[in-house]
This record gives C-alpha cells, sequence and structure tokens, in this order.
C-alpha cells in the first residue's frame, strides 16, 4: 500500500469517527549511516523509519496521535487515540482551519537522486573510509575523533479533510568528520568537517582534508589578550550566532505572542544595507527544498531582509488563519510524531563579491572564528561561548591560533555592524546558506 | 462505566502477555543464530505531552513508536540491524542482516571486540509507581498545566507570553541474548517545563526551568510544575530591562541547579571508557589528584527516582554507583562490556541506547558531585567581586576538558553579599583547572533532568550543590 493511500483512509477513519476536519501526515525514511568512534567503525545502520501523525479536530479541539505502525489496525487505533485526546483537550479560540488545497509548484529540481536513494551501507562505509583516508594522508598530526556519513530517502504523503493531497521524495546525503591533532603530547581542539548534498555529486575527501586542516591550524594556541573589535564568522557560527535569532525573529508564532523584537517594525530597517536574506522553499537542489511544507501548503520564495529593510515573517495556515493572511508554507515537522510548527525552509543569505582571504586582508585587527561552542539566546539576540578553531589576524594576515578565547554580543545590534559579506556561500546544518560574514564591535574575551 | 473499568484491566494485564510474547519470539529467533553473540532488544515507547500556549491549548498529544532491534558479534565485529516489524519474519531477517554487516565490515576493522564477563539475568524490573500515569486522568493532567500556565501569565505585568509542557515517557524493554539474559523493564519517566518570556520598551527575554524524575505523577506533588513556573517568570521579569554580566574571570558560586551541568559536560564525558580510550583529558590518570579534595563526582545509575535509573543497562549488564573522582582523586571509569574488557574492569551497566533504531554506547546516567556543608550565604561571604550563577542553558565540552555551558542569570556579589540581577551568559574553562578553584562545597543538593547528545541523544540525571570556583564568563566588555 502507497505512503499516501495509508494517509488518506486515516483522513477518511477520522472523518468518520466525528472529526470536523482531519489531516494525516505519514512519512518514510530509509537511512544508511556509518557511524567512526575514535577513528574505528563503530556501527552500521541500515534503518527504516516510518510512521503517520494525526491532527484530529472537533468543535476547535485538537488531538493529535501517531504510531510508526502503519498496518491497517494500529493507524485505525491511532485514529481512535486522536479523537479521544480531542475529546479531553479544550477549544483553542484561534484554531480556524486545516490548509485548503492549492495547485502544487513543480518539484525544485535535483531534490531527488536515485543513486543515493540505492546505497548500500558497504557503499556509504566506502564514502566513510574515502573522508578517513584523506584526513590520514592530509597530515599525519591528525587524529580522526568520530564522524557519521548516512544517507537518507524520504518518502512523505500528507491529506487532509479539505483536499489537499500531496506526496514526495527526496535524497539526502551528509557526512561530518570531527578531528583533533596530536603533536609533542599537545592536543588541538575538536575541528569540525561536514557536507551536505541532494545528490551524489559528494567530496569525502575534501571533508576530510578540511577536517584535518583545521585541526592541525589549532595546534600550539596562545593566549590571546581581550579587546572589542573585528571578527570573521564562518558560515557555521555566523548561521548560529546571526541568523538563528533572525530565524526565530521573523517566525510569525513568536511575533503574534510578542516574543520577537521584530514585532510591529516591518518597513524598517534592522541592519546594514549590504544584508539581504530570503527563504526559499523551491531553491534547487536545497537541502530543505519541496513544492509543499509539512501541511501540505504550496513552498514559495518569501523576502525577509532586503538591504537592511525588514521584508517579512514566516506562517505557517494557523500563523496565517490567525491574521486571515495566506500561509508562505513554513509549516515544518521534525518527523511524523510532532505537530508542525514554523520553521525555514532555506534560508539564504545573500553572499558579497569577496573571497574569504580578502575579506581577511581588511581586518587590521581581529579574530577568525570556525566553531561557536556556546549560547545564543535567540529571542533577546545575546550570545556568548568559545570561538573554537579561532585564530588572531593582525595587519590582514593571520597570525596565531589562539586558545581559552570567548566572544560574545548582540546579534541585533551586531547585523548593523557588518562590515563585509564573502562571497563563498554554503549550506548548514540549520538549513540556512551563508557565506562568511565579517563583523565588529565583538568582545572578545581571554583570559 | 464498571465495564469500561474492566477492559482497562484486561488490556493491561493483556500488554504483560504480549511483552512475554516478543520475549518469546527474540528467543525463538535466537536460537536459529549463527553468530557467536547475539543481543535482541525489543522497545516499545508511548509518550503523552500536554502543551499549553499563552492559556491555549496547543495540543493533546500521544503516541506510540516501537520496534526490535539485533546486535551480533562475528569474529570481534559487530553488526547492527532494526525493524519496526514485529512478526518473527522480519526479526529473523533482522538477525540474519546484523550478522552479515558484521561480516562484511569485520576487514575494515582494526580492533577486534571482546566482551568482559557479565551473568545472564532473568530479571523484571518497573520504575518504582505511587501514581501509574496509564491509569491517570487526562483531564485533571491538562487543568493541572493550564493552571500553571495561568500563574506565569498572571505573575507580571511584563511576561507576554508562555509555554508550559508536561510528558510522559513510558518505555517497555525488553532484551534477551544468546547467553541466556532474559530481562523485561518498565521505565516510566514525567516532566515538565516552563518557558516564560517577558517584554518592555522593546526588551525581549525569556526564561525556562524543568522538573522531572523517574516516577509516576507522584512527581507533580513533590516538586509542582507551579514552582518553577514561578522561578521562571520571576526571573524573566527580573532581566527583562537588567544588562548583561561582565566579561572575564570572577570567583562564582555555581547554584546546585546547574552544578550537574560541570559534573557532566566538563568530567562526566572525559570519564566515559570510549573517550578515555581515544585519549581523554583522563587517559592515564587513575590514582592522580585532578580535582580539589572537596570533590567527590560520581556517576550512579541506582539514584532514587532518577532520570538515567534503570535496573539493567542496554546490554543486559546490571547498573551501578560508579566512583569517577573521589576526593579529587581519579577512582575509576564508566564501562561497556567491550570497554570493560579492554580496561581489565568489571561492566558499569553504562551502555544505554536511545531506542530501537541504535546500538549502545557509553552514556551516562545519574552524574553528581557530592554535597559539603556551606550554607550558600556562607559561599558568597568569601567573595569580594563575583557572582552567584542560576539556571543553566546547554553546554557541551571537548575531551580536553574544556567545557562550556550557559547560565540564566548573575548575581552580583559584593563583599559577600548578593546584589543586583544580570543577564546570565555562557561560562567556560577547562574543568580540571575549575575543579582545583573549588574551595567550597555547600549542603544543598539538587538532581535535575537533562538530555544528552552522543550521537544518539539520552535521559540523564545531572546533580550537585551550590559551591564555589572561579570560570571565564563570555559577557559585555567593562
Amino acid at each position: 500500500m502507497s505512503l499516501q493511500t495509508v494517509s488518506q483512509s486515516a483522513v477518511k477513519n477520522c472523518e468518520k469517527l466525528g472529526a470536523d476536519e482531519a489531516e494525516a501526515y505519514a512519512q518514510k525514511t530509509r537511512t544508511v549511516e556509518v557511524v567512526l568512534e575514535r577513528g574505528e567503525i563503530q556501527s552500521e545502520r541500515v534503518k527504516v523509519n516510518q510512521g503517520i501523525g494525526l491532527r484530529f479536530i472537533k468543535d476547535k479541539k485538537l488531538g493529535f496521535a501517531f504510531t510508526s505502525s502503519l498496518s491497517k489496525d494500529s493507524v485505525l487505533t491511532t485514529c481512535r487515540n486522536a479523537m479521544k485526546l480531542s475529546k479531553t483537550s479544550l477549544p483553542n479560540p484561534d484554531w480556524v482551519s486545516l490548509p485548503t488545497a492549492a495547485k502544487l509548484p513543480k518539484a525544485p529540481t535535483g531534490i531527488f537522486d536515485p543513486e543515493i536513494a540505492t546505497l548500500s551501507g558497504n557503499e556509504v562505509l566506502d564514502l566513510t573510509m574515502r573522508a578517513y583516508n584523506a584526513a590520514k594522508e592530509c597530515d599525519k598530526r591528525a587524529v580522526i575523533d568520530d564522524g557519521k556519513f548516512s544517507a537518507f530517502v524520504t518518502e512523505v504523503a500528507v491529506s487532509n479533510s479539505h483536499g489537499v493531497e500531496a506526496t514526495e521524495k527526496s535524497t539526502l546525503l551528509e557526512g561530518f568528520i570531527v578531528c583533533i591533532a596530536k603533536e609533542r603530547g599537545q592536543t588541538s581542539s575538536m575541528a569540525f568537517e561536514y557536507d551536505m548534498t541532494r545528490d551524489i555529486k559528494f567530496s569525502p575527501e575534501k571533508i576530510g582534508r578540511l577536517a584535518a586542516e583545521k585541526a592541525v591550524a589549532s595546534i600550539g594556541p596562545k593566549t590571546g589578550e581581550s579587546f572589542v573589535g573585528k571578527v570573521i564568522l564562518d558560515p557555521e557560527p555566523a548561521s548560529t550566532v546571526l541568523c538563528y535569532p533572525v530565524v526565530s525573529s521573523v517566525n510569525a508564532d513568536n511575533v503574534q505572542r510578542k516574543r520577537s523584537v521584530w514585532m510591529g517594525k516591518l518597513g524598517e530597517k534592522v541592519a546594514v544595507s549590504q544584508l539581504s536574506i530570503i527563504d526559499n522553499g523551491l531553491l534547487p537542489k536545497g537541502v530543505g527544498s519541496s513544492s509543499f511544507d509539512a501541511e501540505g501548503v504550496p513552498c514559495q520564495t518569501t523576502p525577509i531582509i532586503t538591504k537592511g529593510v525588514l521584508k517579512g515573517f514566516l506562517h505557517n495556515s494557523f500563523t496565517a488563519n490567525k491574521e486571515k493572511r495566506k500561509s508562505t508554507g513554513n509549516a515544518s515537522r521534525d518527523g511524523y510524531n510532532m505537530l508542525p510548527t514554523v520553521f525555514i525552509s532555506n534560508l539564504i543569505v545573500e553572499p558579497g563579491k569577496k573571497k574569504l582571504n580578502d575579506l581577511i586582508s581588511e581586518v587590521d585587527k581581529g579574530i577568525i572564528v570556525r566553531r561557536f561552542s556556546g549560547n545564543v539566546r535567540t529571542d533577546s539576540g545575546e550570545f556568548s561561548g568559545i570561538a573554537k578553531q579561532a585564530n588572531y589576524i593582525e595587519n590582514g594576515e593571520i597570525k596565531y591560533p589562539l586558545k581559552e578565547t570567548m566572544i560574545s554580543g548582540n546579534a541585533f545590534q551586531t547585523i548593523k555592524n557588518i562590515v563585509d559579506i564573502g562571497s563563498e556561500s554554503r549550506p548548514t546544518f540549520m538549513r540556512i546558506y551563508t557565506p562568511p560574514i565579517l563583523v565588529d564591535k565583538i568582545n572578545i574575551v581571554s583570559k | 462505566m464498571r465495564n469500561a473499568f474492566i477492559v482497562c484491566i484486561l488490556k493491561r494485564e493483556l500488554r504483560g502477555v504480549f511483552f512475554k510474547m516478543m520475549l518469546d519470539v527474540m528467543v525463538k529467533c535466537l536460537e536459529k543464530s549463527v553468530a557467536e553473540h547475539v543481543e535482541m532488544r525489543h522497545h516499545r515507547r508511548e509518550a503523552f505531552t500536554v502543551a499549553i500556549k499563552d492559556g491555549k491549548v496547543d495540543a493533546l498529544n500521544n503516541g506510540v513508536v516501537e520496534g526490535v532491534c539485533v546486535r551480533a558479534l562475528v569474529k570481534g565485529s559487530w553488526g547492527f540491524s532494526s525493524t519496526t516489524s514485529l512478526l518473527e519474519k522480519d526479526v529473523l531477517k533482522a538477525l540474519r542482516d546484523a550478522a552479515s554487516l558484521a561480516k562484511d565490515s569485520k576487514p575494515q576493522k582494526k580492533r577486534s571486540a571482546r566482551l568482559a564477563e557479565v551473568k545472564a539475568y532473568v530479571d523484571k524490573y518497573v520504575t518504582p509507581l505511587k501514581l501509574d500515569p496509564r491509569k491517570a486522568d487526562k483531564e485533571e493532567l491538562v487543568s493541572l498545566v493550564m493552571d500553571t500556565d495561568k500563574l506565569v501569565r498572571n505573575f507580571s505585568k511584563a511576561i507576554v507570553s508562555d509555554n508550559v509542557v508536561f510528558n510522559v515517557i513510558d518505555d517497555d524493554l525488553s532484551f534477551a541474548s544468546s547467553e541466556g539474559a532474559r530481562i523485561t523493564q518498565r521505565i516510566v519517566r514525567c516532566f515538565g517545563s516552563v518557558l516564560a518570556v517577558a517584554r518592555e520598551k522593546g526588551n525581549v527575554t525569556s526564561s525556562i526551568e524543568a522538573i522531572g524524575a523517574q516516577s509516576g505523577l507522584e512527581i507533580l506533588k513533590k516538586t509542582p510544575l507551579d514552582e518553577v513556573g514561578k522561578v521562571a517568570a520571576e526571573r524573566a521579569s527580573k532581566l527583562v530591562s537588567a544588562p548583561v554580566a561582565p566579561a572575564g574571570v570572577f570567583p562564582v558560586v555555581l547554584e546546585n541547579r546547574i552544578v550537574g551541568l560541570l559534573a557532566h559536560e566538563a568530567v562526566g564525558h572525559c570519564a566515559e571508557a570510549d573517550l578515555v580510550h581515544g585519549g581523554s583529558f583522563l587517559a592515564n590518570k587513575v590514582g592522580k589528584k585532578v580535582a580539589s579534595t572537596l570533590v567527590t563526582l560520581v556517576d550512579d545509575g541506582r539514584y532514587p527516582n532518577g532520570f538515567g535509573t534503570m535496573k539493567y543497562d542496554d546490554e543486559g549488564a546490571p547498573t551501578q554507583k560508579t566512583v569517577l573522582i573521589e576526593k579529587g582523586m581519579v577512582k575509576g571509569f564508566m564501562h561497556s562490556r567491550e570497554t570493560a574488557h579492554d580496561f581489565k574492569a568489571k561492566p558499569t551497566g553504562n551502555a544505554r541506547a536511545w531506542n530501537f533504531e541504535f546500538d549502545p554506547i557509553i552514556r551516562m546516567r545519574n552524574t553528581y558531585i557530592e554535597s559539603g556543608d556551606c550554607t550558600v550565604e556562607e559561599l558568597a561571604e568569601e567573595i569580594k567581586e563575583g557572582y552567584f550563577l542560576k539556571g543553566g542553558l546547554s553546554g557541551q565540552a571537548d575531551f580536553t576538558g574544556e567545557f562550556m555551558f550557559g547560565t540564566q542569570e548573575a548575581v552580583h556579589i559584593k563583599n559577600g553579599e548578593f546584589r543586583e540581577s544580570l543577564r546570565g551568559v555562557t561560562i567556560s574553562g577547562n574543568a580540571f583547572e575549575v575543579l582545583k578553584k573549588v574551595d567550597a562545597i555547600g549542603k544543598d543538593f539538587a538532581m535535575r533532568i537533562g538530555l544528552c547528545g552522543k550521537e544518539q541523544i539520552n535521559y540523564v540525571g545531572i546533580g550537585g550543590p551550590n559551591l564555589r570556583t572561579n570560570v571565564l564568563m563570555g559577557g559585555a566588555a567593562k
């Protein structure tokens, strides 16, 4: 039985049980993964994760139930559970309706690669070994601490009482390596490198080599001085430190619930003119691309910040209904066992013109941070944490690796203090595409 | 009504029968195995959630995730396979897959896994429960969570939004091995959290606090959700217009509710035998002094109501209290059967898997620093210029011992007295330097719940008393 047949019949069952409206989100993911631990293969897993989550609505009362079994009996029991929960629940006065059917755009190109879909355990093991060997060959001092390579094939089907019928298959290949370097009794900090793609054009060698290079470059760190100044954030820390608070503040649920500092600020200047950010659910080969969101609503492109001016918020159908407007197709779920929330599809920071080396050459005194181990308060924008694989920069040149250095600041202030944006963009694990970003007025704290 | 009650009892008994059957299916499959050592686990996880947002029920949520996994050892190489099907033929297929994966990956593996001896236990364990959530009146739970939500939103004018969540995670686990182990465990965890958001003159801040334990619903009487709701609401209201704490190295008192983060992140991970093997800070340090003599740090798999408590681990080894650091000296590590063999030690019951989709790896259970005898005022007394850090956020550590974790609130201490509250910042340092600088330990102990991610996530308990030390605070420039 196809996934779509399962979701359709679940909706019908719920309707028979008296639902005003119902929705089924069914998902099946096949994962092949190889885990490296202490430089050894720790495990190899082939697993199929599947299940269905049901929203049952009666008199504005919502019950949600899920099961990992797609058998007819289990799904029927789950429909009944959802009904019982809805009876026990209290009405939500903000509830309007599940989304109605709309014409879906064509599936974004390059989100399904049959080659990834059929990768075997041994083939993923081979990719892992290629990364592993590349790290070792790159530098003798590099030691692999851990890593994981995974190939996913995901099929999703969404159905609801208002005629939404959406189904799609996609693939994803991702891998990461954590490397440390050892020299004369000294151990470097842990260096992290990764990549993720929708198609098989994937270079495990590059992941291994870059992880080793980063680890080796952080051997023999020195304690720097404390100052307020310039910091180059690599894509990974840039997305954590600068983009997470942006993502949280343009989430319409947070805006409506007065949690966003950008409530009521549409049209206002919130960042430097050089900063433009869009959410694009249809990005070709995008790691977060799909023709529809987790409620079956068409994906689209939504401007967030245009030349420093706040342009838009992201909605799912619930937040959109509250304002009697259209959803932006940003309903998101972490799995069939979760209710939809609002989240980005692919968040894209518009790249600038300069290569990383040109950004470095612009810095008279500052640091570059390649990993951020810390906390970001997404509501208030405060961030503080350890600058990992950080180097001191003076007169446009990288001088030495830093130890025990922390950075802190406020993201909403910092996006007004962007000096320059790099050109080399890449996706991060949060589905954020960003190049390195050079910012100023950051607290750089050393012991 | 009476009939409904009977059906309910019958269903529960049937569940018991069902798990016995699942164990039988696994045992039957085990008989057909050709691998030298096989472990099979069945795991059924039932989750129930009440989530209230700003006074409105977001959803009532309930579901089941269930499956079986097989781990087979063939000539020192592990293979693993899992399935969500409970049919004998599919379990057998998983068994064959695990064995063939073990064989196929053997040439790529340098080390050969060998296991320390463990008695093949035949036993049953159930979380001690006074109020079994399976029998609970769900409407009552909803209204209880609604009450906390009301209290939080009415706490002050500044509070504009909240999330109040209560969860029950009810696990049925069976374990069978080719050595003859037959273990069933039911582990029930109840936990809740309150996130309060305050807004004033365009400033926004939030605070989060949680309660929870391995327990029945009686946890809500012992540590009411209202109590942490008040803490979160009060903190958010107080800090909404407060500045951020300053940067630099300061003497600090760490609140008991966050000391567990230090025990877990900074020290605990370095004492996991797999990381020790990989060269963590504690490698080759048994018997050596790494912390102040005031510090005794343990991982306890039997801590009453601990979030990480179980009688047996996912390799069928019994759990225990393992002393990691005694009076500043390294005593031992946490082991799986495999590392115990390599270290010539005894398994400590720390091999854990998140669910049936994962093979067990070494994880902490309930990790804490033992109490001393100072009051929190006595701890502050000696501090001329420092901070009382409260309210934990997330943390991380390298195995060199360099750690960080976030704090929500920094109460200024001036000449031994508590002054104004500032917004908390992330703190960092080398764990063992920080532990060497511990010069006083408090008597008020707190154990709390945590979620740790090490390739796979898991529930852990983290605890300790208030204590005094020095840390680097990543705050605002002076």
